[in-house]
């Protein structure tokens, strides 16, 4: 870490719930956590669906000493969200905006979308079924699939793939809710004796605590709510669940890993690289 | 500048003992921050946090554990009181308790604070909420008369109009509801407010609820 952050602001745009108490929990965390460790001026949080709203943000870091916002999307993926409602929430017209303080702005990708997501789901994998053969394990990394204008899809494919060329499990699948190759397909489209799942979400909520678990067969149809927490937490004490003759381990969301605050500010320093980058060179043309 | 921004403080800290919202901010003997609800003031066996942290868990659940999708809803959990040593923790656990409230206030009193109608918002909406513009005024005037009331539905005191032309947010609210020098939890004490510059993504829900119910 050698950039000076001392004069700019962090911004971590999360999704959040009307309805799910735990959705906002992680990215709440990684807010606390990087603001503990004090590497930018100021650091924030805001949703879609819960307060502080973007809109509530446009007002946020008003000290004169803040000159640079980076605004880090903790999606999975790009899509509507990041491409429509957060510029439009956020009044961004683009990469960098500049404010009538002379404040900018400075849209950073995804954290989906960082090269150490790779990494964060070999963990996970390794951390919710510890001294499994990789070998003898078939690694399924799941998504939502066909919602709008939702790149989860591609971004859990890509992964997958990533994960097949460093040839450690038997198999690695990409298995979506809604679209083939399909999560309640699993069965028939695994043949090891172990099974690890990992949510390719931001947060747990609906899909990771109830509909996945359906979809898997770990766990009854409407069996309890999202905002149980005690059935929640038992659903992933149960591991290794079995089933179909296998071992079936069912892990948290990949967003509620610690390890996701590194991310995000890796994001915003990809970003200032970038842009100091392409200032050097407009700087040398010039 | 009105003179309910003139005279209120730069800070909701400047100022203390001070009440926002349902909360009650005091400095102890000691000279720490003391956070708890306006209604435990008086109550002796609170349950004492000390982390800025704990107030987010504080923030999320009601007295019977029930999840809080909107953090200014009168509806705060009662039994504890938050013990902060440093103005910024107490800064950062306010932000907890009222997400953004404190930047609207200051950029209210800096008069920056940008005012946005509810049509507008309404008309900026993509996707699944576009629908939500289609609300006609009369839908818009019970919808926010209800939704927005200080009485169970949210404590904030409403700066935005109903549309550009200025029309009032909801004839069925109170003048009160749009006034910053007013105690919106009805105990009549001096309290600093949590200003509404914009209608809040629940209220565009609800507008497209409205929406579709009536087609």
């Amino acid at each position: 870490m050698t950039r000076d952050f001392s004069h700019a602001a962090l911004l971590i745009v999360g999704h959040g719930s009307t309805v799910n108490p735990d959705s906002s929990r992680p990215t709440l965390a990684h807010t606390a956590e990087i603001r503990r460790r004090a590497i930018f001026g100021e650091v924030a949080c805001c949703f879609w669906k819960e307060e502080s709203s973007l809109r509530d943000a446009l007002f946020f870091f008003q000290d004169a000493s803040i000159r640079e916002v980076y605004v880090v999307p903790n999606f999975i993926s790009e899509g509507y969200f990041t491409q429509t409602v957060i510029p439009r929430e956020l009044e961004l017209s683009g990469r960098c905006t500049e404010r009538v303080s002379g404040q900018v702005w400075n849209y950073c990708d995804p954290v989906g979308s960082h090269p150490m997501m790779t990494d964060l789901l070999l963990q996970r994998a390794h951390d919710v079924a510890p001294g499994v053969p990789e070998g003898e394990t078939t690694l399924l990394i799941v998504a939502h699939g066909t919602s709008l204008n939702d790149n989860s899809a591609v971004a859990a494919k890509r992964e997958a793939e990533k994960l097949r060329e460093l040839n450690r499990f038997a198999a690695v699948l990409n298995l979506y809710m809604e679209e083939p190759p399909l999560v309640a397909d699993w069965a028939k489209l695994t043949d090891t004796r172990h099974v690890v799942v990992v949510p390719f979400f931001v947060s747990d909520g609906l899909h990771s605590y109830e509909d996945i678990p359906v979809l898997l067969g770990i766990e009854p149809k409407a069996a309890g709510s999202a905002t149980d927490r005690r059935s929640t937490a038992e659903l992933f004490r149960q591991n290794p669940h079995k089933l179909h003759g296998r071992e079936l381990y069912y892990a948290r969301s990949i967003g509620t890993e610690a390890r996701f605050a590194d991310v995000i500010v890796q994001q915003a320093e990809a970003f200032a690289e970038l842009k100091s980058g392409r200032e050097l060179v407009e700087g040398l043309v010039a | 500048m009105s003179e309910t921004a003139q005279h209120a403080p730069a800070d909701w800290l400047d100022v203390l003992p001070c009440c926002v919202g349902e909360i009650l901010i005091r400095r102890t003997e000691a000279g720490e921050f003391s956070l708890c609800h306006r209604e435990d003031a008086e109550m002796e066996s609170l349950r004492i946090e000390r982390e800025a942290e704990a107030a987010a868990e504080l923030a999320r659940y009601d007295d019977s554990g029930r999840y809080r999708p909107l953090k200014t809803a009168p509806n705060l959990q009662h039994g504890w009181t938050l013990l902060l040593g440093r103005a910024e923790d107490a800064r950062l656990a306010l932000a907890y308790f009222y997400p953004g409230r404190a930047a609207a206030y200051q950029a209210w009193k800096k008069e920056t604070l940008r005012i946005t109608a509810l049509r507008q918002t309404l008309a900026r909406q993509t996707g699944m909420y576009r629908v939500a513009a289609g609300i006609s005024d009369e839908e818009a005037d019970a919808l926010v008369g209800n939704f927005c009331k200080s009485d169970g539905g949210c404590l904030r005191t409403i700066l935005w109009r109903r549309d550009a032309a200025g029309a009032v947010p909801s004839t069925l609210l109170p003048r009160v509801k749009f006034d910053p020098g007013f105690d919106q939890t009805g105990r009549g004490e001096a309290a600093l407010p949590l200003l509404c510059q914009e209608a809040c993504n629940l209220l565009v829900a609800e507008a497209r609820k409205v929406v579709k119910t009536s087609e």
